[in-house]
């Protein structure tokens, strides 16, 4: 979604940015096809939760539509392209929007009514306890 | 598309830098600057107007959640920053920033003597009646 600067060490530029924009391709907010990749999302983890977070700036909280089945997540919204005033010129416009779709797998069931989600500047968290039935158990061994 | 007038200055936090991508639009009376600022915080957002130079750093909060592990990572959190030549002459005491869903809204207003100026065309009766 966003480019760093040149001041890293990049022996590969060239060839980065060959990558990226072949990514680009498969990235965009492209009405959430089966190759949908936005929002990127960083999912976090531990034996007993997941937290899985997204960068959707611009996205307005009643435009965005979670649905947690066992062990998917599914992420849907709309980016609105507004403009800020009706007489303005676009000079440049580089911000995309569009509807997404998202899907993914979590490593376990969750329970779908203790899912807690929160939207701040533009950061979704969403934060999903495992399920009661798909914790491992130990069990006892019992000596004759 | 990359800009490449970066300042070339080694930062002293080890955080990724990031080009926002713009949106620009300009008015009779001001330019519009909207960028999105995804987990910027607003007390983290720095903008700087240099003469023609407009610079925005935003700094984001790249909190972990408590007592998790990660366990996929496709985006990585850091500092965004951009710099703009700004041409016009700029009111920099009425400049306006606004953070929204983490989307940063800049309004620079054009100064006075910059803001376009209708020319009064005078028919020759007019002038006429002037000089009498």
């Amino acid at each position: 979604m966003y480019w760093t600067d040149d001041r890293a060490w990049a022996p590969f530029a060239e060839l980065q940015s060959l990558q990226r924009e072949m990514n680009r391709l498969f990235d965009g907010r492209d009405g959430g096809t089966a190759m949908s990749r936005f929002p990127a999302l960083n999912v976090w983890g531990n034996g007993e939760n997941i937290v899985v977070t997204a960068e959707l700036p611009g996205v307005e909280v009643e435009d965005l539509d979670l649905s947690v089945v066992n062990n998917q997540l599914t992420i849907k919204g709309e980016c609105k392209a507004d403009k800020p005033a009706e007489d303005a010129v676009c000079h440049r416009n580089e911000r995309e929007a569009g509807s997404f779709v998202r899907t993914v797998r979590l490593p376990y069931a969750v329970e779908n009514d203790k899912v807690a989600a929160k939207y701040e500047n533009g950061v979704l968290t969403i934060t999903m306890p495992r399920h009661e039935a798909t914790k491992p158990k130990r069990i006892e061994i019992q000596t004759a | 598309m990359k800009e490449k007038n970066l300042e070339k200055v080694e930062p002293t936090r080890d955080a990724k830098v990031f080009v926002p991508t713009p949106d620009i639009y300009e008015k009779d009376d001001s330019i519009l600057v909207r960028c999105d600022m995804p987990g910027v915080a607003q007390d983290q957002v720095d903008i700087r107007l240099d003469n023609t130079e407009l610079e925005i750093t935003g700094t984001q909060a790249g909190d972990k959640p408590d007592g998790v592990d990660l366990l996929a990572g496709e985006y990585e959190t850091g500092v965004f920053r951009r710099k703009f030549n700004v041409p016009q002459l700029i009111d920099r005491d009425k400049i306006r920033a606004r953070l929204h869903n983490g989307v940063l809204d800049i309004e620079l207003p054009k100064a006075e003597q910059a803001k376009p100026r209708k020319i009064e065309i005078k028919t020759g009766d007019q002038i006429d009646k002037e000089v009498d």
